[in-house]
């Protein structure tokens, strides 16, 4: 169905550009607010997978019938949210309850611990993300990051194509490990799944 | 491989444990990797062995269950991951 593709291509792509009209549009091409909240949810998720796989470099390792084309680093990155939005969702998560159980215990394991990253760091990257991806309610911390950080957590959000071992060189040089970038990444993707959930609900409302 | 991953065969402790119990959950033929062993996007986590529940009991919550079709589903996550230029 040509809507679920358009779904997940602006959920990808630039979620707070919805709106009320396509709620209305894909309502009458037969996706009722539950189709749209999975088709929402599933492409924020999604987005989290890709984001891992990306950074880690994992190796395909099931059969697919037609092998898609490898990343291309040279992709320009996403555009950032020109603004932030906030309000009250047009469909509620709650209305999906297994999920809206499960997420919040995937986000407490990333944003509520200290170590190795300091709580605050952790906020500060769900900061940038949410501001990157238009989420004004998740836009808590302002906190700066360190350069190469941010840099890494921008590249993760906009250019997920362009992760490498480039990406965590300057990290790495300063004594990061393995454990330490994995977690920086996570963190960024975690929010980003959060964010782009957050930010593409209510945008459907307006 | 940008980052480390442990598979099943060098994983040990809480890794191994959380690993067993994936490997325990229902999956359909087309993801059951051909190696036998965990699937490589779950071993993708393997730096953050307690993540891995939380992530896979999320996808379970929304690849599992309706409204929309399983090639529904599939639509949608095969659209987001070409866009993000990923083979997953």
């Amino acid at each position: 169905m040509a809507a679920l593709a358009e779904i997940a291509t602006i959920v990808t792509h630039a979620p707070w550009t919805l709106s009320a009209a396509h709620r209305a549009r894909y309502r009458d091409a037969g996706l009722g607010d539950d189709d749209l909240l999975q088709a929402v949810a599933l492409a924020a998720y999604f987005g989290h997978l890709n984001r891992i796989a990306d950074a880690v470099g994992v190796p395909l390792d099931y059969d697919v019938a037609v092998m898609p084309p490898h990343a291309d680093p040279t992709t320009p990155p996403l555009a950032a949210a020109p603004t932030t939005i906030t309000g009250t969702p047009a469909i509620e998560l709650a209305s999906r309850a297994a999920t809206a159980a499960a997420l919040p215990r995937w986000v407490d394991h990333v944003m509520e611990r200290e170590a190795s990253i300091p709580r605050e760091v952790r906020r500060a990257i769900a900061g940038r993300v949410a501001r990157l991806l238009g989420d004004g309610d998740g836009a808590a911390s302002d906190a700066p990051l360190e350069p190469a950080i941010a840099t890494l957590v921008d590249d993760v959000t906009l250019a997920p194509w362009r992760l490498g071992d480039a990406s965590f060189a300057t990290l790495r040089s300063a004594g990061a490990d393995d454990a330490t970038l994995f977690d920086l990444c996570a963190i960024a993707t975690t929010a980003g799944v959060v964010s782009r959930l957050r930010v593409a609900l209510v945008a459907l409302g307006r | 491989m940008a980052l480390a991953i442990m598979d099943h065969a060098a994983s040990t402790g809480v890794l191994r444990e959380v690993y067993d119990r994936m490997r325990e959950r229902p999956l359909p033929p087309a993801y059951r990797p051909k190696h036998g062993g965990v699937p490589g996007i779950i071993c993708a986590h393997s730096l953050d062995p307690q993540l891995i529940p939380k992530v896979f009991g999320t996808s379970t919550t929304l690849n599992g269950a309706g409204p929309l079709r399983w090639h529904e589903r599939e639509q949608v996550n095969a659209t987001t991951s070409r866009l993000n230029q990923c083979l997953y």
